[in-house]
């Protein structure tokens, strides 16, 4: 079996002039935790949004699991296995915390002419959810409308989301932005657990300790192309990389 | 050929006049993103405030400035009392209140002034014309000139003044604007008593053009000045004055000169889907 | 019941039916549509033509109709699509004018003088009239309120629902925006035309002028009055905005303006809806009532 889960090749897109992703290529291999870093505007969240299908490359190919994915919509393409989370916060406001999840449960469902009458109100279904609310801690806040919830319970919500429909590959995008210091400690915890139950992790991260500590491997991006990868301790001394990024630290946390 | 010629430029009158009403939706438009309907009723009311000033006093002068303030006052109450309230509702909130305030104020006309059409029979202070055989009534010479007069002032104003950067800075985000100190609420009151005032001159207008006022004169317009600002790109003053142009010529010359089997009111519409299937965006609008 | 209260009644119900079906475009799935009066113009012009020249009685003609309606609202469903927010709302006006010209001045349609002579419905032989008719339609809008109440109960409607809180979060969901906002249209047409179907064997004449613009707004307003996305919100909505103008006859001539003004008073005041969340009713009224607050 190919080691890698998700492999993005020589991926390119062109807003105009600009070229936001240029030429990218890594790969994230099966049950490792690979971080994105680079200063704000280097594309990542670009990245992103071009394996999840929200956009489509102007060039180059993604590979998941076997499969090429790229020009298949967003909803296909997390039907496969590949769940993400957003930088700023998508709740579905005014449905409950359990609702939100059970939206993201319907996953397998809504390809199907039977979600036209499956009941998402059954027993079962509020357990597995309740399972995954359970999971990143919000199981107390079931029944609240999950737009009254603080950015940090949200952030977890999006997780809990993810979960629910990225059984191969969870894509994180600054879910540590905002969180109180004890909430990051739960986070990175929990996305640990995450590994263990033999989920890929890609994550986009700004807070340095944090993704040094996390990761397995890392690969920083600058002006939309890749400046380096490797394993945390080969990122920290990498002249290129202390240049562009860690020699301007205060900069990109002031952001 | 002479009828072809008359026909243009009657299609030109009409264009003028459905420019001038679309005006003010698409300033309200760009400063509120409110699709502010009942504009069309600010315009009878101004028509039935000139015929009523003009019969009391005489004068067209006068009839033009107390229509124009009385239409002012009227936009910035319906700004104050009814939107700037369900601003933070969703869009449809304010479009059914703007509904309601037309059928209220068409209705307050219909009360106080009877559900029968009134004549508006003004002497221009100016001759008819006649170039080259084609005749130029001395209304469609005032619907031009007005016309021209209005929109060089508007572009003036919007380009050419602090007042205008004020309100461009309002129309791409009020919060934003207010944060730099610009009174956006003030800015977006003003743009209610620009956009009426120019109203109560086109009910004037159309009032003498066709030699009437009813209650109901607003109602093809309220509608038709909807698909212009579409077409015209949300919120683009230009583009909705180039539309209106065009559309005016379009029915005269489709409908009334060429005899298309057409609805004429439904052109309007007709032409927006066209133009949206083209250009989502419409002919001047930014994404 | 007056046969006047019956005729009002009845009329009330068929318009709920029909805004049922707007609460499912507009409440669940979060699109707007300022053209519903259009759908209900095509089930009404599709059940007078089938039954007029098609000669089919209503029963037979019924699933026609609503076919007819889910294409049509299928084909009209497709700017919802592309288009977003205030360009969907002109858009579908724009559809309503379109429409109606069509039965205007398409000679299939009866152009001016519109379409007479529909029959009345039969049931085992008998043909309905007065309150009989409005069992029936009482019957139809239980039907409708049973469908919607179990659409928010499956996933396809939880999909819709997503769909109208965050497009983005939704699709990346595995919802496909196309598939479901299409589903949502769909279904609101066919209540609609289910309602026109109603109304021309009810009228028993139906012209362009029935479905005009203003209708569309009326059916809007009561969806929002009612309460946005609530089971009753429909059937409540269509009976205030159908009762008062009843309730208004003894003014006489000022009828309609205070219809405008309390449509005013209550969209500028309760933008929620009558029922809605924080409306007065909900806050004031509810607590007496119930002991358990929700």
């Amino acid at each position: 079996m190919n080691p890698a889960l998700l492999e993005v090749k020589d991926l390119s897109i062109h807003f105009g002039g600009l070229r936001a992703v240029d030429g990218v290529n890594f790969a994230v291999n099966r049950g490792e935790i690979l971080g994105l870093l680079g200063p704000n505007g280097a594309g990542k969240t670009v990245t992103f949004n071009l394996i999840s299908g929200v956009y489509k490359p102007t060039s180059g190919e993604i590979w998941f699991d076997g499969k090429r994915i790229n020009g298949l919509p967003s909803y296909a393409i997390a039907a496969l296995g590949l769940g993400r989370t957003f930088q700023i916060v998508k709740p579905f406001s005014t449905l409950t915390v359990l609702e939100n999840v059970l939206v993201a449960r319907g996953i397998t469902r809504y390809p199907a002419p039977s979600c036209l009458w499956t009941s998402w109100k059954s027993r079962q279904e509020a357990q597995a959810a309740m399972a995954l609310l359970d999971r990143v801690g919000l199981a107390d806040l079931a029944q609240r409308k999950a737009g009254l919830l603080p950015l940090g319970n949200l952030r977890r919500l999006e997780i809990a989301r993810a979960l629910a429909v990225g059984h191969k590959l969870l894509l994180l995008d600054e879910s540590f932005s905002g969180l109180r210091h004890e909430e990051i400690s739960q986070l990175e915890a929990l996305i640990r657990t995450i590994q263990q139950a033999g989920i890929t992790v890609l994550l986009i991260e700004h807070n340095m300790r944090v993704s040094m500590a996390l990761c397995d491997r890392i690969v920083v991006m600058e002006y939309g192309k890749k400046l380096a990868e490797g394993t945390p301790a080969v990122i920290q001394q990498d002249e290129q990389v202390i240049e562009a990024y860690l020699g301007r630290k205060g900069e990109s946390d002031a952001s | 050929m002479q009828l072809l010629i008359e026909q243009i430029l009657n299609g030109l009158a009409m264009g003028s006049i459905y420019a001038i009403i679309t005006l003010g939706l698409a300033l309200v438009y760009g400063v509120m993103r409110i699709l502010h309907v009942a504009h069309a009723s600010v315009y009878t009311f101004g028509a039935y405030a000139g015929v009523f000033i003009f019969q009391a006093t005489g004068s067209l002068a006068l009839a033009f400035l107390g229509s124009m303030l009385l239409c002012a006052i009227l936009g910035v109450l319906i700004e104050r009392l009814v939107y700037f309230p369900l601003l933070k509702f969703p869009p449809y909130v304010p479009l059914i209140a703007s509904i309601a305030v037309m059928l209220t104020i068409e209705e307050l006309c219909r009360l106080i002034a009877g559900p029968q059409i009134l004549t508006f029979s003004a002497k221009l202070p100016f001759p008819d014309l006649d170039v080259a055989g084609v005749h130029l009534s001395s209304t469609l010479i005032a619907i031009y000139v007005i016309t021209a007069a209005i929109l060089l002032l508007l572009w003036y104003l919007i380009n050419r003044t602090e007042l205008g950067l004020a309100m461009r800075a309002t129309s791409q985000d009020m919060a934003i604007a207010g944060a730099q100190g610009i009174n956006s609420h003030y800015i977006v009151s003003l743009t209610f008593v620009i956009g009426s005032a120019i109203a109560a001159i086109g009910g004037i207008l159309v009032g003498i053009y066709y030699n009437q006022v009813y209650p109901t004169m607003g109602a093809v317009p309220a509608y038709k000045t909807l698909a212009l600002i579409v077409v015209g790109g949300m919120g683009s003053v230009a583009g909705a004055v180039i539309a209106a142009l065009m559309l005016g010529l379009a029915e005269t010359l489709l409908i009334g000169y060429l005899n298309v089997p057409f609805p004429r009111d439904a052109l309007a519409f007709v032409a927006m889907i066209g133009v949206l299937v083209w250009r989502s965006e419409g002919l001047l609008g930014s994404r | 019941m007056s046969s006047y209260a019956i005729t009002i009644l009845t009329l009330i119900v068929i318009q709920a039916i029909v805004v049922c079906g707007l609460n499912v475009i507009v409440g669940y799935a979060g699109q707007i549509s300022l053209g519903h009066a259009a759908f209900f113009g095509i089930g009404a012009y599709s059940a007078a033509l089938l039954s007029t020249r098609g000669g089919l009685s209503f029963w037979i003609a019924l699933p026609l109709v609503l076919i007819i309606s889910a294409l049509t609202g299928l084909l009209l469903g497709l700017p919802s699509l592309r288009l977003k927010h205030d360009f969907l709302a002109i858009t579908t006006i724009g559809i309503n004018f379109i429409v109606q010209a069509i039965f205007l001045y398409v000679p299939f349609f009866g152009g001016a003088l519109g379409i007479s002579g529909i029959p009345r419905i039969q049931v085992f032989g008998e043909a309905l009239k007065g309150a009989h008719f409005l069992y029936l339609c009482l019957f139809f809008l239980g039907v409708v309120m049973a469908i919607c109440w179990l659409f928010t109960r499956v996933f396809a409607g939880l999909a819709c629902f997503a769909l109208r809180e965050e497009e983005a979060a939704a699709t990346s969901m595995g919802i496909s925006p196309v598939r479901f906002k299409l589903l949502a249209f769909m279904l609101g047409t066919v209540f609609a035309g289910l309602g026109g179907a109603l109304y021309a064997h009810y009228m028993r004449f139906v012209s362009a002028d029935d479905f005009s613009f203003p209708l569309s707004v009326s059916f809007l307003a009561m969806l929002v009055l009612g309460g946005m996305g609530s089971l009753l919100g429909p059937l409540v909505g269509a009976l205030i905005l159908g009762a008062l103008p009843e309730l208004f006859r003894p003014l006489a001539e000022f009828r309609i303006l205070f219809y405008a003004l309390m449509l005013l008073l209550m969209i500028r005041f309760q933008p929620g809806g009558i029922l809605g969340e924080s409306s007065l009713i909900r806050k004031r009224l509810f607590p007496l009532f119930l002991r358990r607050q929700p």
